[in-house]
């Protein structure tokens, strides 16, 4: 399998904002936990493109099916699923069926790691919609690294004059003040319970 | 006399701030990150400012809660850590959210707006606390720094992206 680049969800839907209407590219999706990184493909689709999204099976849908469910409507964002994989003769009737697959808005191909080879073998129509346009799904580089984290603590601690420790104890004690920076400070200890 | 009767108001307020914030539901804490992100791309790129928004914003879900926050904890001055306006003006904030059923809610947050150098007010702070305060005449839950830290004036509740449309759509306006 070539390499592919390695692309958070917001920088995937950045680049479909940026191409407009009618963009097609494709997603790998990760080995695990495939439900939760659809739902966080979903999620930055609706953010950043400012519409809705639609996830639709690929493997259970007839081609009349598919085609009216890409034109009603057809200026969402849609990401076409391949579910673990599709067969063979699958992206060769999708792939007869192109022209049905033209629409107004973005178009999601999520995919998984073994159609890469297929869909250029069987649907080579489709793969030319897609271009260089295929990525590895990647982590959220939002989340606070734990040495992130660590400085927030070693700040808070700082200025306030007193451990982590001793705001824990405060808290417990109910002598810990209600302002934000004290909440934060907890819920970053992993104390969330003595809000 | 009339000290007691701006207590009992004072009081009164924070009642129906209580109320309020727990009839608000939010979309689910990630869903709450991906927006406030996407926000602040939009603002970013009409000031055709360079924020890094995918590195500025840092998400720390613990258990229930979850933790939003850009730049730092306490304004000390600038950082590359802000979000930055051509103005001049910078951003920092800290929102706690509570994971609850199909959503979450707002437990705490503080938004401050520092003006740029040599504008007066120097900056202003929206903050929600946690819990009511013991004197809310003096600390009412929601409150509005002026430009002083000791001074707070009663604000109401804003859900995370009106704040920043006050903070887009107003202060930077003024700057």
């Amino acid at each position: 399998m070539p390499e592919f680049s390695t692309e958070p969800f917001f920088d995937i839907a950045r680049r479909l904002d940026i191409r407009g209407e009618t963009a097609w590219l494709a997603v790998l999706s990760p080995a695990a936990d495939s439900t939760a990184a659809l739902d966080q493909l979903q999620t930055e689709l609706q953010s950043i493109l400012q519409r809705p999204s639609r996830v639709i099976q690929l493997e259970h849908s007839t081609f009349e099916e598919l085609r009216e469910a890409l034109h009603q409507p057809d200026d969402d964002a849609v990401i076409l699923s391949s579910g673990t994989g599709l067969k063979q003769e699958k992206w060769r009737s999708l792939d007869i069926m192109r022209s049905a697959l033209e629409r107004k808005g973005p178009v999601i191909l999520w995919l998984s790691p073994g159609d890469v080879a297929n869909l250029t073998g069987y649907a080579p129509n489709i793969r030319s919609f897609i271009g260089a346009s295929i990525f590895l799904a990647g982590p959220d580089s939002g989340i606070m690294t734990d040495a992130e984290r660590q400085e927030r603590l070693n700040e808070l601690s700082q200025h306030f004059g007193f451990t982590g420790d001793e705001a824990v104890r405060r808290a417990e004690a109910r002598e810990l003040p209600h302002e934000p920076e004290f909440v934060e400070w907890l819920v970053l200890l992993g104390r969330g319970d003595l809000l | 006399m009339t000290l007691e009767r701006a207590r009992k108001l004072a009081e009164a307020l924070d009642s129906r701030t209580d109320r309020e914030l727990t009839e608000a539901r939010l979309d689910p804490p990630h869903k709450v990150l991906s927006q406030i992100r996407a926000y602040l791309l939009r603002r970013s790129e009409e000031m055709k400012t360079r924020n890094n928004l995918i590195q500025l914003l840092r998400f720390h879900p613990a258990g229930e809660f979850a933790q939003i926050d850009l730049g730092p904890s306490i304004d000390k001055g600038a950082t590359p850590q802000h979000f930055h306006s051509d103005s001049g003006a910078r951003l920092s904030f800290g929102l706690t959210l509570r994971e609850v059923e199909r959503g979450s809610q707002v437990v705490a947050y503080r938004y401050q707006f520092v003006f740029p150098d040599g504008q007066s007010p120097q900056y202003l702070r929206f903050d929600l606390n946690e819990a009511p305060h013991a004197d809310p005449l003096a600390e009412p839950r929601c409150h509005l720094h002026p430009g002083i830290d000791e001074v707070r004036i009663p604000f109401s509740v804003h859900n995370p992206i009106e704040i920043l449309d006050r903070i887009f759509f107003v202060l930077e306006k003024a700057t």
